[in-house]
């Protein structure tokens, strides 16, 4: 079987943007536990 | 705990699907590139599940929710540098593993180093790996020991014969097909459960009210910074700079040079496929994790207003009550429970008191409850004494049973055996997974690489297959002889992990970055990084998550020491295909 080198990132223009929305989303999510820890405590 | 006949059918019935489906879908090209790879072939949904479930083993499902329930959330944190690894492998490790067409993460150190570069690491992989393999199996299999009084040597036998079955004849595409189909039920079961522990709350007591209970006794701290009034404890396992950083290191390392892993998003038919998988992975790990701990919050508020066993274990309980410390172990089991009563008088004046909205009093029982809580944890730190005085070769930690304990005294028949089934199932997905690594590189790096005479492609195919078997083996006999495991088993498995992964990702970076330096050089370096690593862990100033970091730095600079110094003359090999990597983002 054959590979395919295709490197096209889906969605987006380029794998960079999908980079930088899976560390945006972490950030996100930090900053949303900070406030569900403080909200809760 | 009573394990009923629905329990006995749906356990039998969902394991059978397993090993059934397994086989199914074992049909695939008897050569190499099929059994070890899938022909390279999947799509990126399918190498996101096979990562996952690679990950995910019963020791996650069994303790997390346990960990949450006794230290609180902040183990999430231990996942945040895994979003930032993804990224790296994606631009770092993917590109080059691709376009090289390697079978194994260490095929690529030979073309950049030397042979016996490619052979230290590929080694380190199979000690730790083989050995973590062997604790994967026994530690669920003492779980269902104390819980159900199985016994040891029968379990670990079926937990690790059963996997083989469909491991040894489908290879990889088995294995990515049954992660797909045993995540999907671990999922479930698992939000069964905890829509269970909602649904016993007392009435009037809902979701939101179980959040406010666990916030106000300290289990919510999701987010923690690691100081204290001394500065900064870097002896503290789980904070937040402890997981960007240190876990950043172990997700890198493992995701990048470890084969179990590698071997996954391998799978993939393009390199765009492989990075997709990985991504995915990077967005949706953090909030499955933050739910398996959500679950031991749930059950802590559970526990508030129903009898807290004094001590989770059920087997060791039993034993106690038998051993001549009975009388001692009996006071501090009913000062635990008069202790118990006074904050539950305290948890239902906190949900009056939150339902009325009256802050003032809010602030008071929430001080009340942490003085309790406190108490509480005195007393159960007092029994864990009489534990381990009394059980040798205990170490008094209950953490692993609490959520069994659970589903044992309280999930209706069937759901209980869904709840054992999982085990099962996610000890195998991520057991499969290793089987399948271990055997890649003993055939690859070892069994190819010396063996002179050349073979038919499906006499290679054949040999495979024995090394998942032989593996296998291997794994079913380091778990019966290694019983006394001490300690948290998720830590256990962590930190053997943390001895080994630093050196090896040590090894990959001065191979992508370091130009100059050769194979002698990373090698000795390589050596040297593993001493200090062993070295910094019986020195016990730093927690294990660190010794990722330590030891990657340590083969990095080692190397450029003694390149620098010794081995002038000889570099490495500098060819643009070795050292190709993708700078295109």
């Amino acid at each position: 079987m054959s590979t395919t080198d295709n490197d096209q990132a889906p969605v987006f223009k380029k794998w960079r943007h999908w980079y930088w929305l899976v560390i945006g989303f972490l950030l996100v999510l930090v900053v949303l536990f900070y406030c569900f820890t403080k909200h809760f405590a | 705990m009573n394990f009923s006949r629905l329990d006995w059918t749906v356990l039998v019935l969902t394991l059978l699907l397993i090993i059934v489906y397994g086989v199914y879908r074992s049909r695939t090209s008897k050569n190499l590139e099929g059994y070890l790879l899938s022909d390279r072939q999947m799509p990126w949904w399918l190498v996101l599940l096979s990562i996952m479930g690679t990950q995910a083993s019963a020791i996650t499902f069994l303790t997390v929710p346990g960990q949450a329930y006794s230290d609180g959330m902040r183990f999430v944190q231990y996942y945040f540098g895994l979003p930032f690894a993804m990224v790296v492998v994606c631009i770092m490790f993917v590109p080059i593993f691709h376009r090289l067409k390697v079978f194994t993460a260490y095929e690529y150190l030979e073309q950049r180093f030397d042979v016996k570069t490619r052979l230290l690491t590929s080694f380190l992989f199979l000690l730790s790996r083989g050995i973590s393999t062997g604790v994967s199996i026994l530690a669920p299999s003492i779980v269902l020991h104390s819980m159900l009084g199985w016994d040891i040597a029968s379990t670990n036998l079926f937990m690790g014969g059963l996997l083989i079955i469909y491991t040894v004849s489908g290879g990889a595409k088995a294995v990515a097909y049954t992660q797909q189909l045993q995540l999907i039920i671990i999922y479930a079961a698992m939000f069964l459960a905890a829509w269970w522990a909602v649904k016993m709350l007392p009435a009037g007591i809902g979701f939101s009210d179980a959040l406010h209970i666990g916030g106000k006794s300290g289990k919510l701290n999701v987010i923690t910074s690691g100081f204290t009034d001394k500065g900064f404890d870097w002896k503290d396992r789980y904070n937040i700079w402890s997981g960007v950083i240190g876990g950043f290191f172990l997700a890198l390392s493992y995701f990048g040079t470890d084969q179990s892993q590698v071997g996954r998003y391998l799978t993939a038919r393009s390199e765009g496929e492989s990075k997709l998988g990985l991504l995915m992975n990077g967005l949706v790990k953090v909030p499955l994790q933050f739910g398996i701990l959500l679950i031991g919050v749930l059950l802590f508020a559970f526990y508030q207003f129903n009898n807290t066993p004094a001590f989770f274990n059920l087997a060791q309980e039993q034993t106690l009550r038998k051993s001549a410390n009975a009388s001692e172990f009996a006071t501090a089991e009913l000062k635990y429970k008069q202790v118990q009563d006074e904050k539950r008088k305290t948890v239902v004046a906190l949900g009056n008191a939150l339902h009325a909205n009256n802050e003032t009093e809010i602030d008071q029982l929430r001080t009340q409850l942490q003085q309790q809580q406190a108490q509480t944890q005195q007393v159960h730190d007092s029994i864990s004494n009489i534990v381990k005085k009394t059980i040798p070769g205990s170490d008094g930690n209950d953490t692993n049973y609490v959520f069994l304990r659970f589903v044992g005294d309280f999930l209706p028949n069937g759901l209980v055996g869904l709840i054992i089934a999982i085990i099962f199932l996610a000890s195998w997905s991520s057991i499969a997974a290793a089987l399948h690594a271990l055997a890649s590189c003993t055939m690859i790096d070892f069994h190819k690489r010396f063996t002179k005479k050349a073979a038919t492609p499906l006499q290679e195919y054949r040999w495979s297959q024995a090394y998942v078997l032989i593996w296998g083996i291997f794994s079913v006999i380091v778990a019966l002889f290694s019983y006394n495991l001490g300690n948290s088993l998720v830590e256990a498995v962590n930190i053997l992990g943390s001895w080994f992964y630093g050196t090896i990702l040590g090894i990959f970076l001065v191979a992508l970055y370091l130009k100059r330096v050769g194979g002698h050089a990373v090698f000795t370096g390589a050596i040297i990084a593993e001493i200090i690593v062993i070295g910094v862990y019986y020195l016990d100033f730093l927690s294990f998550l660190w010794l990722n970091l330590v030891g990657a730095v340590a083969v990095v600079i080692f190397s450029f020491i003694v390149q620098v110094i010794f081995c002038r003359a000889k570099r490495g090999k500098t060819t643009p295909e070795v050292l190709w990597q993708s700078r295109k983002v």
